[in-house]
């Protein structure tokens, strides 16, 4: 087998710059190479969609210890399923999908797209609002919130919590060591302060909290479950509403196709997804020597795997660009792939759905003004998106 | 003449309800009021192979697997 000498770029991923550029990035360093060695972050970036959904699909070859980028937080990470590998992982998976997956929260629907109904009726009698404190924000913080059964002043520390903890799921650039103490505040709450009391009766959370008090799993677990979800469960979700929002507003004619048919809102969020992945960057670490596409990726190596550029792959997805709502690409890379795929997407999809069924029943024009995007290591939050002249039906 | 027989396997453990199975192959599985899945043709013949091939493709936890004998 002859192999070729790695395809090598110094962008650094994480910069500025490239949080504010990222699909532009993606693509160069996709026509570049399958695989491109990033000197700079010290990091081997997988770019293609089979590579990455195959790498995605060998977690022996692919482990997740080091699925963030710097080691300090693998190793606050080392209780979750994020950072496990089979078998452990299959017992912290299985705590939090017993409380979060789509199986476990079929009742929660119908509350849920109540809960959006209302909001957004209420949103559109005012005619202009933030996408993204108004909605974006407000909805997925109240539904989460209740679910895990948090309550009072508490509520406020969510959110900076949320993003602390993304960043730090980056290099420790100067952008995470901000974080630091913001992500500890969250970490001291969840594992020392919160006590099952303190979370409402018949919540999640407090399901959680009595699974260990009967001694099903440990203290520390609930701690991290806790943590995995207010941390994990919100920017994600909130940037994709936030997009949601501006991508159909930027395509009139998709929107009128969702107001004509708003079970179409499942192939909305799909399409939003991959156009605009919330969470584009992954990382792994490779246990072995690993060839992919004619690169070999030397063993103990930090690899990214990078969910949004496989997204925009035109190997797999035609005219990848375009924002096609009729595509409903449910294998997409958004939520990743097998093993470790989000287990937060039923909730996700409980609330985008009931967010985007009651816009296109509700409204029937709107306008986006202007957004303001704000750099996260992780993920791509806006900070407004200014939603104007809005009409309704 | 072969007989292959091809077969829906899932992986219990692995479901967690997501569905996208179902929406991929109604008339093979479908998920109960519980939410489990259920496989209601295991036995995949040629007329169904594509929509079975795109159900093991699109599960997003990869329960399911298409096995030959």
């Amino acid at each position: 087998m002859s192999t070729c000498p790695p395809a090598t770029s110094n962008i650094d991923i994480f910069s500025d710059d490239v949080l504010m550029n990222t699909e532009a990035t993606f693509k160069e360093l996709r026509e570049m190479a399958a695989v491109v060695y990033l000197p700079n972050n010290n990091t081997w970036a997988i770019t293609r969609y089979e590579d990455i959904r195959n790498a995605l699909s060998d977690t022996t070859t692919f482990s997740s210890k080091s699925v963030a980028f710097n080691p300090q937080m693998n190793q606050v990470l080392a209780g979750t399923s994020l950072a496990a590998d089979p078998p452990e992982h299959g017992k912290l998976r299985a705590i939090l999908s017993d409380n979060l997956s789509p199986r476990a929260l079929r009742k929660m629907k119908a509350p849920i797209y109540e809960k959006a109904d209302e909001l957004v009726g209420e949103l559109v009698r005012r005619g202009n609002f933030d996408g993204m404190a108004d909605m974006a924000v407000a909805f997925p913080v109240s539904v989460v919130l209740d679910l895990i059964g948090v309550r009072g002043e508490l509520r406020e520390k969510i959110l900076p919590w949320g993003e602390a903890a993304f960043n730090l799921l980056g290099p420790m650039n100067e952008r995470a060591q901000d974080s630091m103490p913001v992500a500890q505040e969250l970490f001291h709450w969840t594992h020392e302060v919160m006590r099952g009391e303190d979370l409402a009766e018949g919540s999640i959370g407090r399901n959680i909290w009595e699974a260990a008090e009967r001694g099903d799993i440990s203290h520390d677990s609930f701690g991290y479950i806790v943590h995995q979800i207010l941390a994990a469960g919100m920017d994600t979700t909130i940037t994709t509403i936030g997009n949601a929002l501006v991508l159909l507003g930027l395509n009139p004619e998709q929107f009128e196709e969702l107001r004509n048919d708003p079970k179409q809102a499942p192939a909305v969020l799909t399409e939003v997804l991959r156009l605009r992945t919330p969470a584009p960057v992954f990382g792994r670490l490779a246990t072995q020597d690993v060839e992919v596409d004619g690169t070999v990726i030397p063993k103990d190596s930090q690899v990214a795997l990078l969910y949004g550029s496989g997204n925009l792959d035109p190997r797999k997805f035609e005219n990848p660009e375009k924002f096609d709502i009729s595509r409903n690409a449910v294998d997409h890379l958004g939520f990743g792939y097998g093993t470790h795929t989000c287990a937060g997407q039923g909730l996700a999809k409980l609330e985008i759905h009931g967010l985007l069924e009651a816009w296109a029943k509700h409204v029937k024009s709107y306008r986006v003004g202007e957004v303001v995007q704000r750099l996260n290591n992780f993920t791509r939050p806006y900070s407004s998106i200014e939603i104007t002249d809005v009409i309704p039906d | 003449m072969s007989n292959k027989i091809t077969l829906i396997e899932l992986d219990h453990s692995r479901c967690e309800g997501h569905g996208l199975c179902e929406e991929a192959a109604a008339h093979l599985m479908h998920l109960n009021d519980e939410g489990e899945l259920i496989i209601d043709v295991k036995e995949v013949g040629s007329k169904d192979i594509d929509a079975a091939r795109e159900a093991v493709r699109v599960c997003p936890v990869a329960a399911l697997k298409l096995v030959s004998s």
